[in-house]
C-alpha cells in the first residue's frame, strides 16, 4: 500500500526544494491528484507483473516512485522491547536517463531521482520515540538502489540483500540517529507474498492508479541496538513491505490506516483502510491474509470491519484513532490493536503518525495474540508555507 | 553670578551668527568625515558577511582546499562515515563569478538536499505547499539544464525573466530563471544560485568543491572537530566559519586603516575651526567677561561658562555631523566598496550600514574635540586678572610667549615623531601616530614663524611704504587671532602636499615598474574577477593561440591561492620566456643566485608579502601542498606592487608537480620583431574563436589599465583630502573674517588719516594673502616630510612598498590655489565693507 507515500516523497522533496529558495518558484503545475502526476515517459502498473526475486528486490527505474519499507518489534535478553521503522523511498523526477548537457563534461551530481529515508525507533521501556530523516539526490554514491544483491542506502544507512537468490539468506540492516544506532541481520522465513491480484494491487478506479505490491510477512531479527553508546542484543520478528509504481492519490481519497500485524499463531494479516474526503471507508481498500504455511489469500474491503474505540491527540490537537477492533468474519478473526506507545508521530513532512503495536484476541474461538505496526496518514494538517519563526523557505535562512 | 554669565554668553552668541555657523560647519565636516568613513567601511564589511551567511548561514566552521579546490568523493565518505555518533552535518558548495550583462554575480552550486539539512528541521518546514508547487520547482532545479534562482529584487534590477546569457569564464551559458527569492536579504543582492551540478559543468569543475561547510550540530563540538581533522586529507584545512570571514575582510585592513587616518586628519582641522571660534568669541568678549569677575564672577564659573559653549557646540556640531557622515557614507560607499573589488575580492553594497559604535565614537570625540580646543582660550580668560582682561596688549604679549612655547612643543612633536618612526619598527599604528605628530607640530610652528615672517617683512616694507609696514607690522601684533588661522591652514596644506606627494610617486613607481615588468608584447588571460584558481585557459585554445603566426616565445603562468600556516598566500607559478627573466627586480638577493634555485624549486617572494611575514633570502616559507605542507627556500625577494598582499613566486613545472594542477591562467606573448601589436591582438582574438572569451591585451592596454585601476583607488583619498582642506579653508575664512571686522575702528583711522578707499581694500587683501602665503612657505618643508612619512613609514608598514619620491612642481599646485582661495576669501568681504563703510560710523565705535 502506502501508495501515498508519493504524496509523503513530494512533500519531502519540496522540504528540500524550500531550501533551494524556490518560495517563489514559478507558478505551479497543478500536481494536484489525477492531474497528470504520472507524466510520460514512466512505465505504469496496468497490467500483472512477472515477479523474479531477487531482481525485484532492486529497483525500477521505469516507475516513477517505490518503496522499501521495513518494521518489527524486537526483544531484549533483559526483557526490554523496542519496535523500529526503516523506510526508503526512491523518486524520479523526470523519466529516461540521468540529463546532462555534454556527456563528457557531466557532473556526477546530474540525477533524475533523489532519495529519502525515514527511521524510527520505539524506545518503550523508556517511553521515548525517536526519528530521524534522510533526503538526498541519487548521485555521487550519495544514495542509490541495486538489486543483485539488493542494496539500498542513503549516507550510512542501509539495506542489503544477500548475493544467493533463496528467500532465506540473510538481508543486513543499518540505520542511526542520534543515540540509536541499530544494526540488524534479517531472515525470511517465508517467501514473498504478492497483495492484490497476484502483485497488482489497485487504488482507485483509475487504472493508473496501481502499484506492484509484495510483502514478506516474516522476517527472523537477530542483531543490536546501541542506544547512547550502550550495546543491546536484540531479536524478534520484521516485516518487509515492497511497492513500486508511477500514479498517484485518486481525487477523493486523503488518507489511510495500514495494519501489518504478526500473530503468534504463524499466521499474519496486512490491510489498508484507504479514507476518503467525507471520512468514509474508500471502496478500494484491500488487505492480505497470509497462512502460517505461507499460504495467501486477498481481502476484500467487505470482508473487514473495523472500529476505532480511542483516540489519542498531539500538542497541535491532530487526533489519531489509537485503539482498534479488527473484525474478519470469513477468518473467523477478532483482533484488538493497541499501540505500545501512544506518541509515535513522525513530525516531519508531512505528519504521519507510524507505530508498534500489540495485538489481541481470538481466531475460531480460541485466544491470540501478536506484534506488528500501523501507519496512520492523512490526520494532520497540511503545514502552512511559513513555519513558526515567519521565515519563508530559502537558502539555508 | 552663573545665570548673568550664561545670559551673556547666549546674547553673544546669538549676535555673532555667521561666527557660530562657521565653528559648526567645520565640527559638523570633521565628524561627518569621520562618520562616513566608518559608514562605508562597515556597509562594505556587512555586506561581504552577509553574502557569506547568504548560503549555509548556520555553518559553524568550513572545509577549504588547495587551488583544485576539494575532491568531491571526500564529501561522499564523510557522509557515509560521520555516523549518528558525531554530530556534524555537512553542505558541499562550487562557487565562481558569472557575468550577467554588465554586472558580476557570485554563482553559488548548491546541493538543497544537504543545505536543508545543514540549516536544520525546524526551517525546513518553511517549505512552499508541497503538493502545488514542490515537485516541480524541484525538478526543474535539477533537471533543467541552466536553472537558476536569484533575489527578485535582483531579478528586477536586471530585468530577467525567462531564459537569459551569462558568462563564465570567458564562455557563454544558457541560464532559466525558475525561481525569485521575493525576500531575499541583501547577501543574495549578488548571488546566482544554481544546482551544484551546473555549477560544476559551467565553472569547469566537475569533480570538485569549492568548500564544504561543516555544522556542529549539538553534541561534543570538540570531539566531533577532532574526528573531522582526522578524516581530512593533508591539503584540506578546516576553519571556524567566523574565523574565516574575520580574516578575509582583514586583507582590506590597511586600507581601511589609511581612510580612519584621513577622517580624523579633518577632525584634528576642525579642532582648529574650534579652537579658532572659541578663542574669537571669548576674545570679543574680554570686556564684559572682565567686567563680570570685577563683579563677582569666579575664575571657576568663567571656566564653565566658556566650556559649557564649547560642549553645547561640540554636541550639536556632533548630531550635525554624524548626518551629513551617514549621508556622505552613502556617496563613500560607491568608491570604499570599488576600492575592495578592484584589489580584494567582489563584494557588491546595496544597503548601508551605520554602525552604533562609529555614531557613538564620533558622538564623544566631537565634544571631547571641542572641549580640548576650547581649553586653552577658557583656561587663559579664566587665568585674567580683572583689570588686565580689559587690555588688549596684555592679550598680544601674551599670545607671543605661547606662540614662542608653542615652537619649542613643535620641536618637541617633531623629535618625538622622529623618535617613534625610529623605534616603533613595523607597527602602522605608530606610523600614524608619527605622522599626526608631525602635523601637529608643524600647526604648532606656524604662529612663530608667522610672527618672523610678518615681522621681517615689515621691515622690508618698510623702505616701499608705511602702509605695507603697517599691514605686516599688524600681522604680527595680531598673532592671537592671525597665528590660530594659520597655524589651521598650515597644517591642512601639509598635508595636502604630502598627499600630492606620495600619490605622484606612487604612481610614477608604479608606471617604472609596469614599464620594467610588462616585457612581453601580448598578454592573455581569462576573464573574471578575484577567485583567480578559477580563471584558467582552456588547454585547446592555449594550443590554437601559440599556433598563430608571428609569435617569438611566450611565457605561461597560474595564478592560484594556496593554504599555509600563516593563511592563505597568493601563488604565481610562472614558465618564465627567455627576456622575462629580466622582468624581475631584485631588491634582496641577487639574480645570478636566485634563478638557478627557483628552477631547483625556491621561491621569490614579492616585498610586501616579504614585509607581512618578515621573509628574507635564506629563510623558508610553509605552503600547503597536495601532499600537505612542504617548506620552500626564498631565493630572492621582488620589487612588486600589483598586489598589496604580496605573492609568491615559483617555478610553474613546481607547482604542477606539488599540486597535480595543469591549469593554465595567463599567457606572455613575445612577438617576432616586425609584428605589430595590435594585429597580433587581432589575429589572438581570432584563434581563439569563440571558444572562450579572453582578455587579450597589448602591453600598453595592460600599462593603461592598471594605472587607471591605481587612479581608481586613490579617488577617496582626494575626495578625503579635499573635505579636510575644506575645513581648513573655513577655519581661515572664519578666523580671517572676524579679524578684519574686528578691526574696522583701526582701518577707519587709517583711511581719516588719508588711505584711499581702494588702498583699505588693497591692505585688507594684502594681509591676507601674507598669510596664506606664509602658511604655505611653512608648509612645503613641512609637506614634503611628510610625504617622507607617508611612503616610508605609512605605506611600508601598511602594504610593505617601498616607494621612491618622485617631486615635481605640479604636486604644489593644488595647496597653492587652496593657500590663495581661501586667503583671498577670507580678505575680500572685509576688503570691500572697510572700503565702503562711512568713516564716522567705524570712528564712533571708539
Amino acid at each position: 500500500m502506502r501508495r501515498s507515500r508519493t504524496r509523503a516523497v513530494i512533500r519531502l522533496a519540496l522540504a528540500g526544494a524550500a531550501a533551494c529558495a524556490m518560495s517563489a518558484a514559478p507558478p505551479p503545475a497543478q500536481l494536484r491528484p489525477g492531474a497528470g502526476l504520472a507524466p510520460a515517459g514512466f512505465a505504469q502498473a496496468l497490467a500483472p507483473w512477472t515477479f523474479a526475486f531477487p531482481r525485484d528486490h532492486g529497483p525500477h527505474p521505469q516507475f516513477r516512485q517505490e518503496w522499501w519499507y521495513v518494521s518489527g518489534n524486537l526483544d531484549a535478553a533483559s526483557g526490554e522491547r523496542v519496535g523500529f521503522e526503516l523506510t526508503f523511498f526512491r523518486f524520479a523526477l523526470q523519466p529516461g536517463a540521468a540529463l546532462a548537457p555534454e556527456p563528457a563534461a557531466a557532473s556526477a551530481w546530474r540525477t533524475r531521482e533523489i532519495y529519502m529515508a525515514h527511521f524510527a525507533i520505539a524506545d518503550v521501556q523508556r517511553r521515548r520515540f525517536r526519528f530521524a530523516r534522510k533526503l538526498s539526490r541519487a548521485a555521487l554514491g550519495l544514495a542509490g538502489a541495486q538489486a543483485a544483491p539488493l542494496h539500498v542506502w542513503i549516507d550510512d544507512w542501509s539495506l542489503e540483500g544477500a548475493a544467493e537468490a533463496v528467500f532465506a539468506a540473510p538481508w543486513r540492516l543499518r540505520a542511526a540517529q542520534p543515540g540509536y544506532e541499530l544494526e540488524l541481520t534479517l531472515q525470511a522465513q517465508a517467501p514473498p507474498v504478492l497483495n492484490g491480484e497476484a502483485g497488482l494491487s489497485r487504488k482507485s478506479g483509475e487504472p493508473g492508479d496501481a502499484t506492484y505490491y509484495y510483502s514478506i510477512p516474516r522476517l527472523s531479527v537477530r542483531g543490536r541496538l546501541i542506544r547512547e553508546g550502550h550495546p543491546l542484543g536484540l531479536q524478534g520478528l520484521a516485516w518487509l513491505d515492497r511497492e513500486w509504481g508511477s500514479g498517484g492519490l485518486s481525487a477523493p481519497e486523503v488518507g489511510w490506516d495500514w495494519f501489518a500485524l504478526q500473530l503468534n499463531d504463524g499466521t499474519a494479516l496486512m490491510f489498508y483502510a484507504l479514507r476518503d474526503r467525507d471520512d468514509t471507508r474508500d471502496p478500494h481498500s484491500a488487505g492480505t491474509w497470509v497462512e502460517a504455511a505461507g499460504r495467501s489469500r486477498p481481502l476484500s474491503n467487505e470482508e473487514v470491519s473495523i472500529e476505532v474505540t480511542d483516540h489519542w491527540s498531539n500538542a497541535q490537537g491532530t487526533r489519531y484513532p489509537a485503539l482498534w477492533r479488527l473484525r474478519v468474519p470469513a477468518l473467523a478473526l477478532e483482533l484488538n490493536v493497541r499501540p505500545v506507545l501512544a506518541d509515535q508521530e513522525l513530525r516531519t513532512t508531512p505528519d504521519y503518525w507510524e507505530g508498534a503495536v500489540d495485538v489481541s484476541g481470538a481466531r475460531a474461538g480460541r485466544s491470540i495474540a501478536g506484534r506488528g505496526y500501523v501507519e496512520l496518514v492523512g490526520y494532520a494538517p497540511e503545514r502552512p508555507r511559513h513555519d513558526e519563526t515567519g521565515v519563508p523557505g530559502r537558502l539555508g535562512r | 553670578m552663573m545665570p548673568t554669565l550664561r545670559a551673556a554668553s547666549v546674547r553673544h552668541l546669538l549676535r555673532h551668527p555667521a561666527q557660530l555657523a562657521l565653528a559648526l560647519i567645520g565640527l559638523t565636516l570633521g565628524v561627518g568625515t569621520i562618520v562616513a568613513v566608518d559608514v562605508a567601511t562597515a556597509s562594505s564589511q556587512r555586506a561581504f558577511e552577509l553574502s557569506l551567511q547568504a548560503v549555509n548561514g548556520a555553518a559553524t566552521h568550513q572545509i577549504t582546499g588547495g587551488p583544485r579546490g576539494i575532491d568531491e568523493r571526500l564529501y561522499a565518505q564523510l557522509r557515509t562515515q560521520a555516523a549518528a555518533g558525531v554530530p556534524l552535518r555537512f553542505a558541499p558548495l562550487v562557487t565562481g563569478y558569472v557575468t550577467v550583462g554588465e554586472r558580476t554575480m557570485q554563482l553559488i552550486g548548491v546541493d538543497p538536499f544537504a543545505a536543508a539539512e545543514l540549516a536544520g528541521e525546524g526551517r525546513v518546514a518553511a517549505a512552499p505547499d508541497p503538493a502545488t508547487d514542490g515537485v516541480e520547482g524541484l525538478r526543474r532545479w535539477l533537471t533543467e539544464p541552466g536553472a537558476v534562482v536569484m533575489s527578485a529584487a535582483a531579478a528586477q534590477e536586471l530585468g530577467l525573466n525567462g531564459r537569459f546569457d551569462v558568462t563564465v569564464g570567458g564562455v557563454r551559458q544558457r541560464a532559466t530563471l525558475i525561481g525569485r527569492i521575493a525576500d531575499a536579504g541583501p547577501g543574495l543582492d549578488a548571488a546566482l544560485l544554481t544546482d551544484i551540478a551546473q555549477a560544476q559543468e559551467w565553472l569547469g569543475a566537475v569533480g570538485r568543491l569549492s568548500r564544504i561547510d561543516v555544522r556542529v550540530a549539538g553534541g561534543a563540538p570538540d570531539a566531533a572537530l577532532a574526528w573531522l581533522r582526522a578524516h581530512l586529507p593533508a591539503d584540506l584545512e578546516l576553519h571556524a566559519t567566523r574565523a574565516q570571514a574575520r580574516e578575509t575582510f582583514a586583507m582590506t585592513d590597511a586600507f581601511t586603516t589609511n581612510l580612519k587616518a584621513m577622517s580624523l586628519l579633518a577632525l584634528l582641522v576642525g579642532a582648529f575651526l574650534i579652537y579658532g571660534a572659541v578663542s574669537f568669541a571669548v576674545l570679543q568678549r574680554r570686556a564684559t567677561l572682565a567686567v563680570l569677575r570685577a563683579l563677582g564672577a569666579t575664575r571657576g564659573e568663567v571656566l564653565a561658562v566658556v566650556l559649557g559653549e564649547a560642549a553645547v557646540l561640540g554636541v550639536v556640531g556632533s548630531l550635525c555631523g554624524v548626518l551629513l557622515g551617514v549621508a556622505l557614507g552613502r556617496g563613500l560607499v560607491g568608491l570604499v566598496s570599488q576600492t575592495i573589488n578592484d584589489l580584494y575580492f567582489v563584494v557588491t553594497v546595496n544597503q548601508v550600514t551605520v554602525p552604533v559604535s562609529g555614531v557613538v565614537a564620533a558622538l564623544c570625540a566631537g565634544p571631547a574635540t571641542a572641549l580640548a580646543a576650547a581649553l586653552l582660550p577658557a583656561l587663559e580668560v579664566a587665568a585674567s586678572a580683572p583689570q588686565l582682561g580689559l587690555a588688549r596688549s596684555v592679550l598680544e604679549t601674551r599670545a607671543v610667549r605661547v606662540a614662542r612655547a608653542l615652537a619649542a612643543v613643535s620641536a618637541l612633536l617633531a623629535v618625538g615623531a622622529g623618535l617613534i618612526a625610529w623605534v616603533s619598527g613595523r607597527s602602522l599604528l605608530a606610523g600614524f601616530a608619527t605622522l599626526f605628530m608631525l602635523l601637529l607640530s608643524v600647526a604648532a610652528v606656524t604662529p612663530a614663524a608667522l610672527r618672523v615672517l610678518a615681522q621681517a617683512a615689515a621691515r622690508l616694507g618698510a623702505r616701499l611704504s608705511p602702509v605695507a609696514r603697517l599691514a605686516c607690522g599688524d600681522i604680527a601684533a595680531s598673532l592671537s587671532r592671525t597665528g590660530v588661522a594659520s597655524a589651521a591652514l598650515g597644517m591642512a596644506l601639509t598635508a595636502m602636499i604630502g598627499v600630492a606627494i606620495m600619490v605622484e610617486s606612487f604612481r610614477e613607481s608604479l608606471r617604472e615598474w609596469l614599464i620594467h615588468t610588462l616585457r612581453a608584447d601580448v598578454y592573455v588571460s581569462a576573464p573574471g574577477p578575484a577567485e583567480a584558481s578559477q580563471r584558467r585557459l582552456d588547454p585547446a585554445v592555449i594550443r590554437a593561440l601559440l599556433a598563430t603566426p608571428g609569435i617569438r616565445d611566450h611565457s605561461e603562468s597560474r595564478r592560484v591561492e594556496v593554504a599555509s600556516p600563516r593563511g592563505a598566500l597568493d601563488l604565481n607559478a610562472v614558465r618564465l620566456a627567455h627576456a622575462s627573466y629580466a622582468a624581475l627586480q631584485f631588491t634582496q638577493g641577487d639574480a645570478a643566485h636566485a634563478w638557478p634555485q627557483f628552477a631547483r624549486g625556491a621561491i621569490l617572494v614579492s616585498e610586501p608579502l616579504a614585509w607581512r611575514l618578515g621573509l628574507a633570502p635564506h629563510d623558508t616559507l610553509t605552503l600547503t601542498t597536495a601532499a600537505g605542507p612542504r617548506a620552500f627556500a626564498v631565493a630572492g625577494v621582488y620589487r612588486e606592487y600589483g598586489n598589496d598582499r604580496g605573492e609568491v613566486l615559483m617555478s610553474l613545472g613546481t607547482y604542477q608537480r606539488l599540486w597535480a594542477d595543469e591549469a593554465i591562467s595567463g599567457l606572455g606573448i613575445y612577438l617576432a620583431p616586425g609584428v605589430e601589436a595590435r594585429r597580433a591582438v587581432g589575429e589572438l582574438r581570432a584563434a581563439a574563436g569563440g571558444r572562450q572569451a579572453l582578455l587579450i591585451r597589448s602591453n600598453a592596454d595592460i600599462r593603461a589599465l592598471s594605472m587607471g585601476i591605481f587612479e581608481r583607488t586613490f579617488v577617496i583619498t582626494r575626495v578625503l583630502y579635499w573635505l579636510a582642506a575644506g575645513v581648513a579653508a573655513v577655519a581661515l575664512v572664519s578666523a580671517l573674517l572676524a579679524w578684519e571686522l574686528e578691526r574696522s575702528r583701526e582701518l577707519a583711522i587709517l583711511r581719516s588719516l588719508g588711505l584711499t578707499p581702494r588702498g583699505t581694500a588693497l591692505l585688507v587683501l594684502a594681509q591676507t594673502t601674507f598669510m596664506g602665503v606664509a602658511a604655505l612657505a611653512a608648509a612645503i618643508p613641512a609637506g614634503l616630510l611628510t610625504a617622507l612619512v607617508l611612503t616610508g613609514v605609512i605605506n611600508r608598514r601598511a602594504f610593505g612598498w617601498q616607494i621612491d619620491l618622485h617631486l615635481t612642481p605640479a604636486q604644489f599646485t593644488d595647496a597653492l590655489w587652496l593657500a590663495l582661495g581661501a586667503a583671498l576669501a577670507a580678505g575680500v568681504y572685509p576688503a570691500w565693507r572697510s572700503a565702503r563703510a562711512p568713516l564716522a560710523q567705524g570712528l564712533r565705535e571708539e
